[in-house]
């Protein structure tokens, strides 16, 4: 049978007791051999544990554990900040500044493209004419020309 | 309202790896893989599931930083995230030890080197104790075992180790002195000649 003194007797060794139970322990030491014993057996042991080599970790695990990470996806606040940051908003003005540029050459395109069809109505309307004088190759726009070709021609004329 | 000041240097680098500062989470991992990889390595006696395991505790470090708060210390969060993952890989059986060390027997599960200093004698005198050492780890309680670890290799007071383990210091000194006491009668058991199975008293 243990004395109940014992289960304080590893932080007694490990210096862990208030200095009232180190005392009583200590007091507890000089009449109890089994106690005395064991304190002994302890404190050797932990003197020996401590004396333990250690196990070493490899260096590449270093650049393992580096590499995982730097390949995860960052946290928010990191991405919001480098969203905000002025080199990331620089390329983002521009990539806006080529958005609009774009729109406003794509509406001019549109503009155009619906003149153009307007001129195709135009060729349609007077095919029979423009085919007389064997001018469907001509631009459209020449249409003008192509209906005062007989005053022109006079005009031409020396 | 109360401001969540870091309290050390460890945590003023964890704040910054919560907002993805990769190079100091690199100062921590410098600053603690060893400490990590020893207590990963006194779980399953294997070189290489230690460091796998301690390339698991510092990636989940790295991607929980967001939850740890500067009001505790970084290495009772550190060590409580070690805690928690070695305990379930070892409980999912994926790093169970399975070997038994026997005297004479090839293959010690120890990998570590003794120091060239040392006699051949007292290198494999080390290395035996070692064994003792490890087998009697094998056969403490997990809360004993951690609560060892901790105080035994890696020098933390009983308060830290109560704070890792969410336990009172009470309950901490008993769960050492328990382990401390198991694996003293194992290594007197050994010192005697004799490998008498040491059992915890818990």
């Amino acid at each position: 049978m243990s004395c109940t003194i014992e289960d304080e007797l590893t932080a007694y060794v490990d210096g862990e007791l208030s200095a009232v139970e180190a005392a009583r322990v200590r007091s507890h030491l000089t009449s109890c051999s089994d106690c005395r014993s064991t304190e002994s057996l302890l404190r050797r042991t932990v003197t020996q544990l401590a004396a333990l080599p250690s196990f070493e970790p490899s260096s590449a695990l270093r650049r393992r554990v580096l590499a995982q990470v730097e390949g995860l996806p960052r946290p928010w606040p990191e991405r919001m900040r480098s969203w905000l940051r002025p080199s990331a908003l620089a390329p983002a003005g521009v990539a806006l500044a080529t958005a609009a540029l774009v729109a406003v050459v794509m509406g001019q395109r549109t503009m155009s493209a619906r003149a153009e069809r307007r001129a195709e109505l135009a060729v349609a309307e007077n095919y029979e004419l423009l085919s007389d004088y064997e001018v469907v190759g001509l631009d459209p726009a020449d249409l003008d020309v192509v209906e005062h070709l007989d005053q022109l021609e006079k005009e031409g004329r020396p | 309202m109360p401001v969540d000041e870091p309290r050390d240097e460890d945590a003023a680098l964890m704040l910054r790896v919560a907002g993805g500062d990769t190079a100091a989470f690199a100062s921590l991992y410098d600053r603690y893989h060893r400490s990590v990889a020893r207590f990963a390595h006194r779980f399953v006696q294997d070189a290489g599931k230690a460091e796998e395991l301690t390339q698991d505790i510092f990636v989940k470090v790295y991607r929980h930083a967001g939850r740890y708060r500067a009001t505790a210390r970084f290495k009772t969060f550190l060590f409580r995230v070690a805690t928690n993952h070695c305990l379930n890989e070892v409980r999912r059986g994926e790093y169970r030890v399975t070997h038994v060390v026997e005297e004479g027997e090839e293959g010690r599960p120890v990998e570590m080197p003794a120091p060239e200093a040392q006699s051949p004698e007292l290198a494999v005198e080390g290395r035996e104790l070692e064994a003792t050492v490890a087998e009697a780890l094998q056969r403490l309680s997990e809360r004993e075992r951690v609560a060892f670890t901790l105080c035994r290799f890696e020098g933390m007071a009983y308060r830290e180790i109560a704070e890792v383990l969410s336990a009172s210091e009470a309950a901490v000194k008993s769960l050492i002195h328990r382990a401390t006491l198991s694996v003293a009668r194992a290594v007197e058991a050994w010192q005697a000649g004799a490998r008498a199975p040491a059992r915890s008293e818990a």
